[in-house]
Order: structure tokens, then sequence, then C-alpha cells
């Protein structure tokens, strides 16, 4: 078996594979129940690609390709950092006290915490504060 | 020693798509985002390097080997702060987070 041939045979199996498994993470994208898995699969989606554009860099012998490789891994962290801050809601500036923006209900969870474990001690500490 | 350096990079290469294989079949297995997260770095990580590694120890010493070894470092230093970004997204938007996940006595984390 030529030296040739053996590398041309690994590259080739290594390609279908992560053909194979781009495909599997698609199908998560598309049935992913919120918007955190859609993001989460287009990352890995991401770094798959990357990873076979170095695969075909070696197999075609091309050295531009790596060039492609990182200009693709920046483009996709890119695109992950846009499409996550887009959901966080807008920060507070220090020193300020301005109530914070939040998007999920935060009382069901307060009540759930103080049927759990009674009083937090910061609260107790603020009720203290306001009847001295 | 061209078989030596096959045999180096076919290792590598399997251990990459191992690592990969392992981080879709988590992927798919947990039931929660923030656990999906951990399993998704694992493909991030370790199978980047592997793949990226073999690939550098295929092409020899030249230009390209540098340029693979800038992208490992580049994914190494990107990867952690999408997946903070990503976990600070569930964390905003997700209304039944405390059915997954467990905040510090005392408040919220992120109270200033």
């Amino acid at each position: 078996m030529n030296i040739d041939q053996a590398y041309h045979l690994l590259f080739m199996g290594a390609l279908i594979i992560f053909a194979v498994l781009i495909g599997i993470m698609l199908i998560r994208a598309v049935i992913g129940p919120r918007i955190t898995d859609r993001i989460l699969s287009i990352n890995m989606i991401g770094t798959m690609t990357i990873c076979s554009i170095a695969i075909l860099s070696g197999l075609l012998h091309e050295g531009y390709l790596t060039d492609v490789a990182l200009i693709y891994a920046m483009l996709s962290f890119v695109a992950v950092l846009i499409l996550a801050v887009m959901y966080i809601p807008a920060k507070s500036t220090r020193g300020q006290k301005q109530s914070r923006p939040e998007m999920a209900d935060t009382a069901k969870e307060k009540k759930l915490q103080q049927s759990q474990s009674g009083e937090t001690t910061r609260q107790k500490a603020r009720k203290k504060g306001k009847k001295a | 020693m061209e078989w030596i350096r096959f045999f180096i990079t076919a290792a590598l290469l399997i251990m990459g798509m191992i690592s990969f294989i392992s981080a879709v079949i988590g992927v798919y297995r947990f039931g929660f985002v923030m656990n999906r997260m951990h399993a998704a770095g694992i493909g991030d990580t370790l199978g980047l390097l592997c793949v990226v590694s073999a690939m550098a120890v295929a092409s020899g010493l030249n230009m390209d080997t540098l340029k693979l070894l800038f992208l490992i470092f580049f994914m190494w230093f990107t990867s952690p702060v999408s997946t903070h970004f990503l976990s600070q997204v569930e964390y905003y938007t997700n209304r039944e987070r405390a059915r997954f996940m467990t905040f510090r006595k005392g408040g919220e984390p992120r109270e200033s």
C-alpha cells in the first residue's frame, strides 16, 4: 500500500465521519427545545467545520486552506457572540441603583427558595437594617 | 520514517474523532442546556486539539504548522467566552430556571 493512498483513505474517512456528525448536530439544532440549544449546536457545527477544513488542507496539499480555517473560526465566534448578546438584557451602570431588567420572573424562584430554606441571611440583614 | 509520521497522524485523528463522537452523544443524552454545554466543551477543546495537531504533524514543519497552532490557540480562547455568554442567555431567559439550577444562598449570583 502506497503512503499517499493511506493518507487519502485516512483523511477521507475522517471527512465522512465529520459530515455525518454535522448532520446529526443539525437535527439537534432543529429539535432543540430552547434558543440556547440551537446556538450551542451551531457552535458545535462551526467547530467541526473548522476541523474538516483543516483536514481538507492536508488532503489537497493546499496551504491556503488553513487561512480559510482561521477566518472561519473568527466568523463562527462572532456569530455565536452576537446571537447570544442579543438575548442578554442591558446591564445597569455601576454605582447607580437601577433595577436590572429581568426577563425571567424571579418571584416564583424566591418563593421556592424561601419555602426551602426559610429566609436567607441577606434578607434578614436587610430587614434588621430597615428596623434600625 | 514516513510511516511513523503516518501512524502518529492516524492516532491523533482517531482520538479526535472519538472525542467528537462522545461530544455529540453527550449533547443528545443530556436533558438540559448547561449539561449539554459541558458535553460540547469536549469537542471544542480536546477534539479540536487532536485533529488540528494531527494535521500539523502530517504537514511537517512549515508555515502551515504555525497557522494551525495559532488556530488551536484562538479556539481555546474563544470557546470559553462563547460558552459563558450562552450560559448568561440561559440564566436570563429561562423562566423555569429554579427547577434546573441551584443558586447560592443569599440572593442572586450576579447581584451588584
